[in-house]
């Protein structure tokens, strides 16, 4: 017999990190296995996270797949299963099914220049796609970040960020004017207007809200990046993550099966019902 | 395997099969609904069109998944719970009914398999009664590639020829009901074939209700995704779940946690229809809801049935039932709606 | 008698001359003898408009999607929504108005008289002809409808097929109105609660048997809720998220709503949502029956809101929809109200 693909197995959290408080939080969770850790994926896929009696929330990898030890999860508080979530303590035990979706196409984008582009939550959809292409960074072209948030509280990996600078370019944004801010400050499409990335043999990939994700493809058309060099990751609600309950659907695919990572180029035939 | 069966010699085949479960169409009130036949003799094939389809019986409307449990250590079980199912036969299921099976089939298999949709699939036999006049008068199975007596799905099926029924077995499955009844049994004439020929003939006659032509109609839908067309056709629907839960194709579900006790922890995770009509259906937890009209919710249902459902496994996700139409509070028609696709800007 | 010619002319001139956004009325469907809802919108479309013993639906219902749908404008037509009603139908624009759902000025009422009958029962006329098609039904002169079938006409007493809460209308004619069509008749009914006589003379066990059998069938599509001009709440206790979800819930407000009735249809459940659905409407059902008829599973519905309806007349002495400026039947409270049931 198969494995149910319904049954989650369990995990343990163990480790929880605060990266924003207020009052939309963001926690960033450690998972491990309880029993043997067999569990592979690809950048970008996404897993379905269980608080019993509460229920399921589909959340993205945020860890990169080359850790074996554990899984990593940044989630904001939203809802009902993520307030739990938000709750819990090390040691607490969730349930994880997956791996689902797509994944970025990363082996097609080597020797390429990658540009990451992320708003709030955003970051962490791509950060196993962006840590992962910094681990074999010989095989990529130049790596770049733009990254916003509301304000600055609002940023999630901060300490990563610091560090991140010392190994990538970074350019980073907040929406409103603060003391004491010396980057950028603007929505994240107007620092990617600003930041003028070439579109010269890059890929760029994008997440957060869908109202940044409209205008960041908008700035980058402007500066003349093909519908092919534009990656991004497109969420719908989900319940089965298996494409069969029938509500994550964009025309005729799947989010959760054959998502969430689309180019441009394909996202754009579909219905924009999303 | 080609047989009549004497109808006077019905019940007894029936007997034959008390191993079985047997599902069969009941008559509560004024309507007909499948259920399950605890006495033979109950049995009746003279129904219209049942409310609910059988998808009821092989994907039910609400089914455990797992039970999940914190023990007195505070341990943290969770069980799978599987349908333990006896193998059971339907009888009297309309072919445009049995056709819709397939395309469940379609839906619950392919990369990830449902376990629990084929553990009931697996063992249920489906034996069907073709349709010498419309259950309906809002039937169109012939337009939507099917037919009154259409074999599609079924395991058997039965004609009614007057006093005898003529049973044809279309899988092993099928033969092994036949065989558990043997002489009962006989082998039809040149009469009996002749007979069917010709009912089967005349029962196509008798479907009034068709869709012009539907080869241009996933065509013609792509292009009529923005169309203003939506905001008029669903001006009246009331947001309602009878058109999907009543189709026999709808394979829409919700998975939910009901909880028994909070502490210690007890509850079930357990899987219920669910419904593109209802506005919480697509709408995220942030409040952004990508179908959050009426329009685009009636946009959905008819592009998933003869766009989307086509454009994945090849078929219309559409078999001609007329539920939809004939429940419908406010007379929302998919044939005039397609209809009216087809005919839209020329 | 209500003429339909002079409802075409009046719908006509009142969109000619602009004055309506446009009129909610009835048309033919293509499914069979049953109307359907008709929005017309320009003056030529009057045409479809039909008057007929089948026109059962309440189209004050529509009220609910014009009003969130002129929420969402920016620049909405200020114009009033020309709406064809009969007495019941009234009755539900006098709760709305009273509840100040919605304002009177944003309606435009057409008043159908039912004079001396009512409109048919479906089911009923379906058992009656025994299989024969309808072709045509009309209001007959006295109290009956006559009925064309295949195999000519028959005039059938109302009684036969008239719908159960016609034969209990206390008021057959609109109680508001812009313009009325038809005359007022003075017509009571001897019993308006009759048909919980029998409900009524059940055991306290016969009637928990009845339910159970009946709400065991219920499947949740919401149907009856749906076409209820009364459920109009932004926030239902049964869905999982509703449209009182903004960009500024916040997560606990979210996580802490109580999931009072589960999804699964099972008979508990089922009994938690009519049960909520029925005391919701006390004082507020208006007895325009759509919940029992869209019923697909035929659960007897009214029997629920016609029994609360009696309920509220016999404590309270409250008639549900004649007076939009008395306070509802729970919103206010009067020394003399009885309290003997509170133990």
């Amino acid at each position: 017999m198969e494995h149910n693909a319904y049954i989650p197995r369990l995990a343990k959290i163990i480790q929880i990190k605060e990266e924003v408080s207020g009052a939309r939080p963001i926690k960033t969770f450690r998972t491990q296995f309880l029993n043997k850790n067999d569990f592979a994926f690809h950048c970008g896929q996404c897993t379905m996270l269980s608080v019993f009696g509460k229920g399921e929330s589909m959340i993205s990898i945020s860890s990169p797949p080359l850790i074996k030890d554990y899984l990593q999860f940044s989630i904001l508080k939203m809802g009902r299963v993520t307030s739990a979530l938000h709750e819990m303590e090390v040691g607490d035990k969730i349930g994880i099914r997956g791996p689902y979706g797509n994944g970025f196409p990363i082996e097609d984008w080597k020797g390429k220049n990658l540009i990451f582009i992320g708003g709030g939550i955003g970051l962490a959809p791509i950060w196993s796609v962006l840590q992962t292409a910094l681990g074999k960074k010989q095989e990529y072209g130049e790596l770049k970040l733009i990254y916003g948030a509301r304000t600055s509280k609002d940023l999630v990996f901060k300490e990563e960020l610091k560090e991140l600078k010392k190994k990538m370019i970074v350019h980073l944004s907040i929406d409103v004017e603060e003391p004491e801010w010396e980057e950028f400050i603007g929505f994240v499409p107007q620092n990617v207007t600003d930041k003028k990335p070439s579109p010269k043999n890059a890929i760029t990939i994008t997440c957060g809200p869908p109202i940044m994700i409209k205008f960041v493809i908008q700035a980058l058309k402007d500066l003349e990046f093909e519908d092919a060099q534009i990656y991004t990751t497109v969420e719908n609600k989900m319940k089965c993550g298996i494409g069969k309950c029938g509500r994550c659907n964009i025309g005729m695919h799947y989010v959760c099966k054959d998502g969430p990572v689309y180019s441009w180029a394909e996202l754009k035939k579909l219905p924009q019902e999303y | 395997m080609k047989k009549i069966l004497r109808k006077k010699s019905f019940l007894q085949w029936v007997k034959r099969l008390e191993s079985y479960k047997i599902y069969a169409p009941m008559k509560d009130d004024d309507f007909w609904n499948f259920a399950l036949i605890n006495n033979p003799k109950d049995l009746n094939l003279n129904h219209s069109n049942t409310v609910l389809s059988p998808k009821k019986i092989i994907f039910p409307q609400r089914e455990v998944i797992l039970e999940f449990s914190t023990s007195n250590d505070s341990e943290l079980e969770v069980k799978e719970i599987l349908p333990e199912e006896k193998a059971s036969i339907i009888f009297g299921v309309r072919p445009c009914d049995a056709r819709a099976i397939p395309l469940m089939d379609k839906v619950f298999g392919g990369d990830f398999t449902d376990p629990y949709y084929w553990k009931r699939r697996d063992k249920t036999i489906l034996v069907g009664l073709s349709c010498n006049t419309p259950p309906s008068s809002n039937c169109f199975c012939l337009s939507v590639e099917g037919s009154p007596h259409s074999k599609e799905g079924l395991d058997i099926l039965m004609t009614d020829l007057g006093d005898k029924y003529y049973v044809e077995s279309l899988t092993k499955k099928g033969d092994q009901l036949i065989n558990l009844a043997k002489n009962l049994f006989e082998e039809p004439n040149a009469k009996d074939n002749k007979d069917l020929e010709n009912i089967h003939k005349d029962s196509e006659k008798k479907i009034k209700r068709q869709i012009q032509d539907i080869k241009n109609i996933p065509a013609k839908l792509k292009e009529m995704f923005e169309s203003p067309f939506w905001d008029e056709e669903s001006l009246s629907c009331l947001r309602c779940g009878i058109c999907t839960y009543l189709c026999p194709t709808c394979h829409c579900f919700d998975i939910n946690d009901e909880i028994i006790s909070s502490s210690p922890l007890k509850g079930k995770r357990v899987r219920t229809w669910d419904n593109c009509q209802f506005p919480d259906f697509t709408m995220h937890s942030s409040g952004h809801n990508p179908r959050s009209d009426r329009a685009s919710r009636l946009r959905q249902r008819i592009l998933h049935k003869f766009q989307y459902f086509i454009e994945q496994y090849q078929n219309y996700q559409c078999t001609g039932c007329g539920r939809c139409i004939s429940k419908c509070p406010v007379g929302i028609d998919i044939i005039e709606v397609l209809n009216k696709v087809e005919n839209y800007g020329t | 008698m209500v003429n339909l010619e002079e409802l075409k002319e009046n719908a006509k001139e009142l969109l000619k001359q602009e004055k309506v956004k446009y009129i909610i009325g009835y048309k033919r469907g293509t499914n069979g003898l049953m109307p359907v809802p008709a929005f017309i919108k320009k003056p030529e479309d009057v045409e479809n408009l039909i008057w007929d013993p089948l026109c059962i639906y309440n189209l004050t219902r529509f009220l609910v999607d014009e009003k969130r749908k002129k929420a969402k404008q920016k620049n909405p037509d200020e114009r009033p929504v020309g709406l064809i009603v009969k007495g019941c139908d009234s009755r539900a624009v006098n709760v709305l108005l009273q509840e100040k759902f919605i304002n009177r000025e944003d309606i435009y009422i057409i008043g159908i008289s039912c004079e001396n009958t009512g409109v048919v029962d479906e089911k009923k006329l379906v058992k009656k002809l025994k299989g024969k098609k309808v072709k045509k039904i009309e209001f007959g002169k006295k109290n009956g409808f006559i009925v064309s079938t295949e195999d000519g006409q028959v005039e059938v007493p109302s009684s036969e097929i008239l719908a159960e809460r016609c034969q209990e209308c206390i008021a057959h004619f609109p109680v508001v109105y812009d313009v009325l069509l038809g005359e007022k008749p003075k017509r009571k009914p001897d019993n308006p609660f009759k048909s919980l006589e029998k409900m009524e003379s059940l055991s306290r066990e016969e009637r928990w048997t009845f339910w159970k059998e009946q709400l065991d069938k219920c499947i949740r599509c919401y149907a009856c809720r749906s076409t209820c001009p009364m459920c109009y709440c932004d926030e239902c206790v049964v869905d999982t998220i509703n449209f009182a979800v903004t960009a500024d819930t916040t997560a606990e407000e979210k996580a802490q709503k109580i999931k009072w009735v589960e999804k699964s249809p099972v008979l508990s459940e089922n009994f938690v949502y009519h049960f909520i659905r029925a005391i919701h409407l006390a004082g507020r059902c208006i007895d325009c029956g759509e919940c029992e008829r869209v019923c697909p599973l035929d659960i007897p519905l009214r029997f629920l809101n016609k029994k609360l309806e009696k309920e509220a007349k016999e404590l309270f002495g409250y008639d549900v929809g004649f007076d939009p400026d008395r306070p509802s039947l729970v919103s206010c409270f009067k020394e003399e109200d009885p309290e003997d049931f509170i133990r």
